[in-house]
């Protein structure tokens, strides 16, 4: 969809704050009500979903030009698609998250990007990875001793996909090698896609560079299809989100799954059992993308119908995507089944779970409010009086790895895996 | 008309450069767009004008140092917390739009129970803060999205608690303000320094000049802390809800029940307000689920009670007939939460709406005894969560007719209104056909029972000109039957005299002839001497009815 | 030219207007400390259009106006006018009550009514009107709820100036308006009346609300002809506790929790020097009943009325004598010197020919203001303190704890009977008045209703307050003739 044609959501937003909050149903402090990091930080009504939608407005009737501080504006979103949830608690017609992609691909169109934005994209294009810096030629370094098959050599279950983050990151990679041990030594038959291993482009969908990312999934899907990949299992959640849903828009046809899927899956099976005791108290951060992004994509075309005289509704029925069948209960019952390991939840938790800043590529392009959204979420996580903070994402990790709270204190970061890994 | 540089820097160095933008991208979002809630102007096909910049201040005394600002230079300034409705909205060209989402603490006083708030405190924040401690608010039929503060200062507040815990109006205690000439005021035992326990007085209660039967919508200043009574929760500290998103339910335990009682007629309706208005017996009460419409509104709860269903589903739900068999049962009927503060206290209460229903040939819903319809609307009503179901049919809305707060009154007529209504669902596509009788409201407007309020949802496409255009046409029909009624103006217009249908402002002159002619001008000429005293150079709009007492003489 | 006493006479007819030097007399003084200053006129208004024309001669003349409306005796400086040349408005005799609906269960009364006679009129449909404690039989109703006297019921208040609702004022620029949702309509109640409309709302009219304009006004800002009172179903059953207490400390919890729990439509706490005046006929039985009754009292009445009261009364007796166990307190039906029942009816029937603050020792000088209950004790402490060092006995202060506003705020009173006919125990009083006044403002206290000395001390805490006071008066009434002096500094 053009920017234009999400004019009727536009007209149809009623400023009811659901974009701004977390479901109203679920507050239970002023501390912790909040949930779009966006308007959070830079506090103008210009930089929730409904001021999102407004601005849209003025875009394409003339009135406001794609000056520095619109600009900045768009691309201020994290993409996080809590606007998306929040919205659609009451209301079934508006598209909050697709509209703030489209409105940022509307200024990349035009443009009109950030200094940050750059060198990711030029990256992308060019080493086929979203991590400035990071040489195709040493993507795969991490994979050498682990004796993963090589998809295009020989033939495999399931397709490990690292992503950039544990591909290039060296405290990363020790985790993704960790998650290819725990299923090799569980007997899942693993493979990689080798010299074809490249990144997902995930967030640049969510930085509104769609065609960037059209280019890297459709070569991507390619070569999931030569390489016969029929399952793929990543630790990262923008893969998994890149994969199981914009992909499958694009015709993907894989099933796809997160490691905490697999690993719940095969702690139930009996395939993976604990021998060690873990005595933390730990809080969960939901990813975004695996969680209330996480839903599968249900192919879908059709047209609004208006029954009832004014009632919206679509023909055929429209799948409704609002973060009800996100990937929240594997991850808890891995920590669940770990002995000694008690679960603390933060208020923000499951579909209405707080960003970690460093979706839409915010990480790069406005670091200060990316540091600031992770700090919010340090502050949750130390309020829990949690002895760490747990994620299933490398971005989540990376991000938070680095923040304080608002009393400048940080808290242990730890991927889920590397607590799977203490307790074997 | 962009203000003059030194005017912009002078307000920068008040908020400091990250709180203060005139870019217009920004200032464009600070706009009322037609699928907003009017409050009550009624549908509109524009925008209101465009401010000439936004401050975001931080403190009282920034929001003062804005003020005084303004009136050094002559400048609109209208404050508002949530923009939920066009009143917080400026109405004129040389305008400033003051965004008050950084003061938001909450502080609360459990043993004298009351909740001492800043303006973007919203009443589900307060509420969470208070069920920790105990404690409860009146949340009003705006819904939890909106500022507190706001609710009591600014408008009406009541809502389905208010029988019990009284409405906006009478929760304030001391409240501080920013006057319109920059003073500041705090009202009560606050001015003395004594405490937040009171707000009136000494002698003449000062609050009278800044809140009425609602407030001033801006006009007279901007309120900036305000202490709000609190009222007992006997339930959990911690608002356990469940359930698969959308479709959240709520069990606060065994000691509250929610239901909806239904009646063979209107008058036996009636009657058993009347006793629930002559008890404490009700907790909450609300005519809720009505705003789905008479013919919808069982379909709509299976529909926002089921994670899995959409509006798509109303054709197919409509032929069910345990569904049609429960709608019609629920044809005349409202909700109550009764809270038991003890086991004795809930079987009394139980056994209350029993002799009240026998006495009145009532009946409770079967289909709402269901636990995930009861625990959908304990949730709803004790929350008010879900502000945008008002919206989720056709993405706009307006509350029409706004019948006589007196039930007896208002059975006499609501038939006709019914009717009225269904006609023009009928007869023209312009509004949603939901089956005339969508009639909501608090079960009482006041404390203790009294007083009701009563409006027709009705639903529109604000995407849709025509739509827009024809729900104007049925407002104007409304009229008509409002003024055979003597029922005075149609709630969808109400403040149709304070903004012009294109947003702007109405001039002293335009407000002298409309404001001279009603029954008792005089109110509106003291009107206009108040804002005189509190805001003499009148920069905050004409949300404030006055007329200019030489006009009168 | 015509004399102000011909106007008045065209006015109110001359069998309504007095210059007799006994009735000017009377009206010169009260039973407080206020300086008496004699009237030039009494004049006894019959309507609302003769109030109306009496307020604009007054502007014309510049000539101030001094409401009444209660019968004598009067204890709080209000009535006394502050300034020469005054005419007192006597309102007395307009005591009709102009309508009952039992169906709304709404009054309307004129200035006039007292509360005996409400009370009987409103029995008949089944109904009753909250009160304040043991009002004196003289007292006008709609004066005692304009000046927002405290009520027993402080549950049931949902709005601080319940359960006053529209009234009908003149203010003192001579305009004429209905208040709160009577100020809707048009200006006959006949006629909104028969648009089903019933005065049951007292906010507004409009954006502003008139009615609070004249509450605790002491008449300064207007006058008020006629008042929608809302009332309340007459109990089936009722029944009165009391909770015995050393302290006034160990009744906090108790009360507050009360408050919270939503039970006793009649909720106060009295020390034993109150409970005995309020309970004893005579001086000497006020002495022993002082002697034998419990420091502290607290009183929790609770009823029942058309639904299912036998059940509601039992199951809140169960309940609030939980509550009492839970928070250290004996929940009874008697102490001693006083049975619950008894204390209930005292309370609220109006007080004798003589009213019973003076049966101790002849006359009495009450301190009230509002605060906060949890720091009630601290008052009294300084109360005590103070009357210590001045020779006062503090076994004589009758001390009153009414919780309000649904108990966010209390009315605690201090009061403190002396013989009027020694003059050093006048002049004990008198300075101990003063001083006290002036310490419980420096704690703390607040006073809503600055009678007297109070103004000056309120006012002078609060400048801005006094300043928008001034521009209030200033709208309504411009020429300062409506209780001129009063609510001003000194």
């Amino acid at each position: 969809m053009a920017l234009k044609d999400f004019r009727p959501m536009m007209e149809r937003c009623s400023n009811c704050a659901g974009c701004k909050f977390i479901p109203f149903d679920k507050i239970k402090s002023i501390r912790f009500a909040e949930n779009c990091p966006s308007i959070g930080y830079y506090n103008f009504m210009t930089y929730s979903a409904r001021g999102r939608f407004q601005l849209s407005q003025s875009l394409l009737d003339g009135r406001t030009k794609l000056d520095d501080t619109v600009t900045e504006a768009i691309h201020s979103c994290t993409s996080c698609g809590y606007c998306d949830v929040g919205c659609k608690v009451t209301r079934y017609n508006l598209e909050t998250l697709e509209h703030n992609i489209e409105q940022k691909a509307y200024a990349v169109e035009q443009g009109k990007v950030l200094e940050g934005q750059k060198p990711v994209i030029e990256n992308l294009k060019k080493e086929q990875s979203m991590l400035p810096g990071a040489k195709k030629a040493n993507r795969t370094d991490w994979a050498k001793d682990l004796n993963l098959k090589d998809l295009f050599k020989e033939k495999a279950e399931v397709a490990f996909f690292a992503g950039c983050k544990y591909s290039y990151e060296p405290k990363l990679q020790k985790i993704a090698q960790a998650a290819v041990k725990l299923l090799q030594g569980a007997g899942v038959d693993l493979g990689y896609l080798g010299a074809a291993d490249n990144c997902c482009a995930g967030r640049a969908h969510q930085m509104g560079f769609l065609n960037e990312f059209k280019d890297r999934a459709k070569a991507n899907i390619k070569a999931f299809e030569t390489a016969g990949v029929k399952t793929i299992v990543t630790p990262c959640s923008d893969c998994y989100h890149a994969f199981k849903r914009q992909y499958a828009k694009l015709g993907l046809n894989v099933k796809v799954l997160h490691v905490v899927e697999y690993v719940d899956q095969l702690i139930q099976e009996g395939k993976i059992k604990f021998t060690k005791t873990v005595p933390m108290t730990v809080t969960y951060h939901d990813p975004c993308h695996l969680g209330r992004l996480g839903e599968e994509y249900i192919p879908w075309e059709g047209k609004e119908k208006k029954i009832f005289n004014q009632i919206h509704t679509w023909e055929p029925r429209r799948p409704r995507y609002n973060g009800a069948y996100g990937i929240y209960d594997a991850p808890r019952n891995i920590l669940k089944a770990i002995p000694g390991i008690t679960l603390v939840e933060m208020e923000r938790i499951r579909e209405y779970s707080w960003c970690c800043g460093a979706g839409g590529g915010c990480s790069e392009s406005n670091p200060e409010f990316s540091a600031w959204t992770a700090g919010e979420r340090i502050t949750e996580a130390n309020a829990t009086g949690a002895d760490a903070l747990v994620t299933a994402c490398p971005w989540c990790k990376d991000n938070f790895v680095n923040a304080v709270d608002e009393n400048g204190n940080k808290i242990e970061v730890l991927d889920i895996i590397e607590l799977v890994q203490q307790a074997m | 008309m962009a203000f003059p540089k030194e005017i912009y820097k002078a307000l920068e160095d008040i908020v400091g450069k990250r709180n203060i933008s005139e870019n217009i991208g920004v200032c464009e979002t600070y706009r009322c767009i037609p699928s907003q809630s009017s409050a009550h102007y009624g549908p509109s096909e524009h925008w209101t004008p465009l401010p000439q910049a936004v401050v975001l201040p931080g403190s009282t005394e920034e929001v003062q140092n804005i003020i005084r600002l303004c009136n050094k230079y002559g400048i609109e300034f209208k404050a508002s917390t949530t923009f939920w409705a066009a009143m917080g909205y400026i109405g004129g060209d040389f305008a400033l739009q003051i965004d008050l989402r950084r003061m938001k603490s909450i502080e609360i006083d459990v043993k004298n129970m009351c909740a001492i708030v800043e303006p973007f405190a919203i009443a589900a924040t307060v509420q969470a803060e208070a069920m920790k401690v105990g404690l409860n608010l009146n949340i009003p039929g705006v819904g939890c999205s909106s500022s507190a503060l706001a609710n009591a200062s600014s408008w009406i507040a009541f809502g389905p608690n208010t029988i019990f815990m009284g409405s906006g109006s009478e929760n304030i205690l001391g409240m501080e303000w920013v006057l319109g000439g920059g003073e500041v005021l705090r009202t009560g035992s606050l001015g003395s320094g004594d405490g937040w326990f009171c707000g009136e007085g000494p002698g003449p209660s000062q609050r009278g000049l800044l809140r009425g039967l609602f407030g001033t919508a801006g006009t007279t200043g901007v309120c900036t802390k305000m202490a709000i009574r609190l009222h007992p929760w006997p339930g959990p500290a911690d608002f356990p809800t469940y359930g698969t998103v959308p479709a959240y339910k709520a069990d606060f335990g065994p000691n509250f029940k929610c239901y909806t009682l239904c009646y063979p007629s209107w008058e036996a309706w009636a009657r058993s307000v009347q006793y629930f208005h002559e008890s404490d017996i009700a907790y909450s009460g609300h005519r809720q689920f009505s705003m789905f419409g008479r013919n919808l509104k069982a379909a709509m709860l299976k529909i926002i009670t089921d994670p899995d269903k959409q509006l798509c589903d109303i054709p197919e739900l409509l032929e069910d007939p345990y569904i049609k068999e429960q709608n019609e049962k629920m044809k005349l009927d409202y909700q109550v939460i009764i809270a038991g503060f003890s086991e004795r206290d809930l079987e009394y209460k139980e056994k209350a709406i029993d002799y009240i229903l026998e006495q009145t040939g009532g009946w409770k819903s079967e289909m709402m005894l269901e636990k995930d319809m009861h625990d959908y609307a304990l949730l709803y009503l004790t929350r008010l969560g879900h502000k945008n179901l008002n919206f989720v049919m056709c993405g706009a809305y307006e509350g029409t007719f706004g019948l006589s707060p007196n039930v007896w009154r208002t059975i006499q007529v609501v038939e006709d209104a019914t009717a009225q209504k269904r006609k023009w669902e009928v007869e023209h596509t312009s509004i949603a056909a939901t089956g005339g009788d969508s009639a909501m409201g608090s079960l009482s407007g006041i404390g203790g029972g009294g007083a009701t309020g009563w409006e027709f949802f009705t639903n529109f496409d604000a995407y849709d000109k025509e739509s827009v255009r024809g729900t104007c046409k049925f407002v104007d029909g409304n009229q008509e039957f409002h003024n055979k009624y003597s029922f005075g103006p149609d709630f969808c217009r109400w403040n149709s005299d304070v903004r012009h249908m294109n947003g702007y402002n109405y001039t002293q002159e335009e407000h002298d002839e409309m404001f001279s002619k009603t029954p008792q001008p005089w109110i509106f000429a003291y009107q206009y001497k108040i804002r005189e005293a509190v805001n003499p150079k009148n920069l905050s709009g004409s949300y404030l009815r006055t007329v200019n007492p030489e006009k009168l003489k | 030219m015509e004399t102000i006493y011909e106007k008045l006479c065209a006015i109110l007819g001359s069998e309504n207007v007095s210059d007799d030097p006994a009735t000017l007399e009377a009206f010169s003084r009260d039973e407080s400390f206020a300086t008496p200053m004699k009237p030039f006129f009494v004049v006894k208004p019959e309507n609302a259009k003769q109030v109306q024309a009496l307020v604009r001669l007054a502007n014309e003349t510049k000539t101030p106006l001094v409401p009444v409306s209660s019968g004598a005796p009067h204890f709080k400086g209000d009535t006394v006018p502050s300034v020469p040349e005054s005419i007192i408005v006597d309102l007395s005799g307009m005591n009709k009550i102009i309508s009952i609906n039992r169906q709304q269960r709404m009054a309307i009364i004129e200035p006039g009514v007292t509360y005996g006679q409400l009370q009987e009129a409103l029995a008949k449909e089944g109904m009753t009107l909250s009160t304040s404690i043991r009002p004196r039989a003289t007292k006008s109703v709609l004066t005692s709820l304009l000046e927002i006297e405290p009520r027993l019921n402080c549950l049931h208040q949902f709005n601080y100036t319940e359960p006053l609702r529209c009234v009908e004022v003149t203010f003192g620029d001579g305009n004429q308006i209905f208040t709160g949702a009577a100020g809707n309509g048009p200006q006959d109640l006949q006629k909104q009346w028969e648009l089903g409309n019933w005065q049951v709302h007292s906010n507004g009219p409009a954006m502003t609300d008139m009615l609070r304009m004249v509450t605790q006004a002491q008449g300064s800002m207007g006058i008020v002809t006629w008042a929608s009172v809302k009332c309340e179903l007459l109990p089936t059953i009722k029944k009165m506790f009391l909770a015995p207490a050393k302290k006034s400390t160990d009744l906090e919890d108790f009360v507050y929790k009360a408050i919270w729990a939503r039970i006793g439509d009649k909720l106060y706490v009295m020390n034993k020097a109150y409970l005995a005046s309020l309970m004893g006929e005579t001086p000497e039985e006020i002495a022993e009943l002082k002697h034998i009754m419990p420091n502290w009292v607290a009183a929790v009445g609770i009823s029942g009325d058309i639904l299912l009261p036998e059940m509601k009364v039992s199951a809140q007796e169960y309940d609030i004598k939980d509550y009492a166990k839970q928070t250290g307190v004996q929940l009874l039906s008697k102490v001693p010197g006083a049975v619950g029942d008894a204390v209930l009816e005292k309370s609220v029937s109006p007080s004798g020919e003589a009213y019973w603050k003076q049966t101790a020792k002849g006359a009495f000088q009450d301190i009230f203001f509002i605060t906060t209950l949890d720091r009630t004790s601290k008052f009294i402490e300084a109360m005590y303190a103070l009357a210590i060092e001045a020779g006062y006995p503090t076994e004589d202060i009758g001390v009153y704890i009414q919780p309000q506003h649904m108990g966010t705020s209390v009315h605690l009173e201090f009061s403190l009977p002396y013989d009027p006919g020694n003059s050093n125990e006048v002049k004990k009083v008198r300075e101990l008045y003063i001083a006290a006044s002036k310490e419980m403002s420096k704690l703390g206290g607040f006073y809503a209703r600055p009678y007297d000395i109070w103004s000056t001390i309120q006012l002078n805490k609060d400048a801005q307050t006094y300043e928008i006071l001034k521009r209030m008066k200033n709208i309504f009434d411009p020429s300062n003739i409506m209780n001129t002096g009063k609510l001003t500094l000194k």
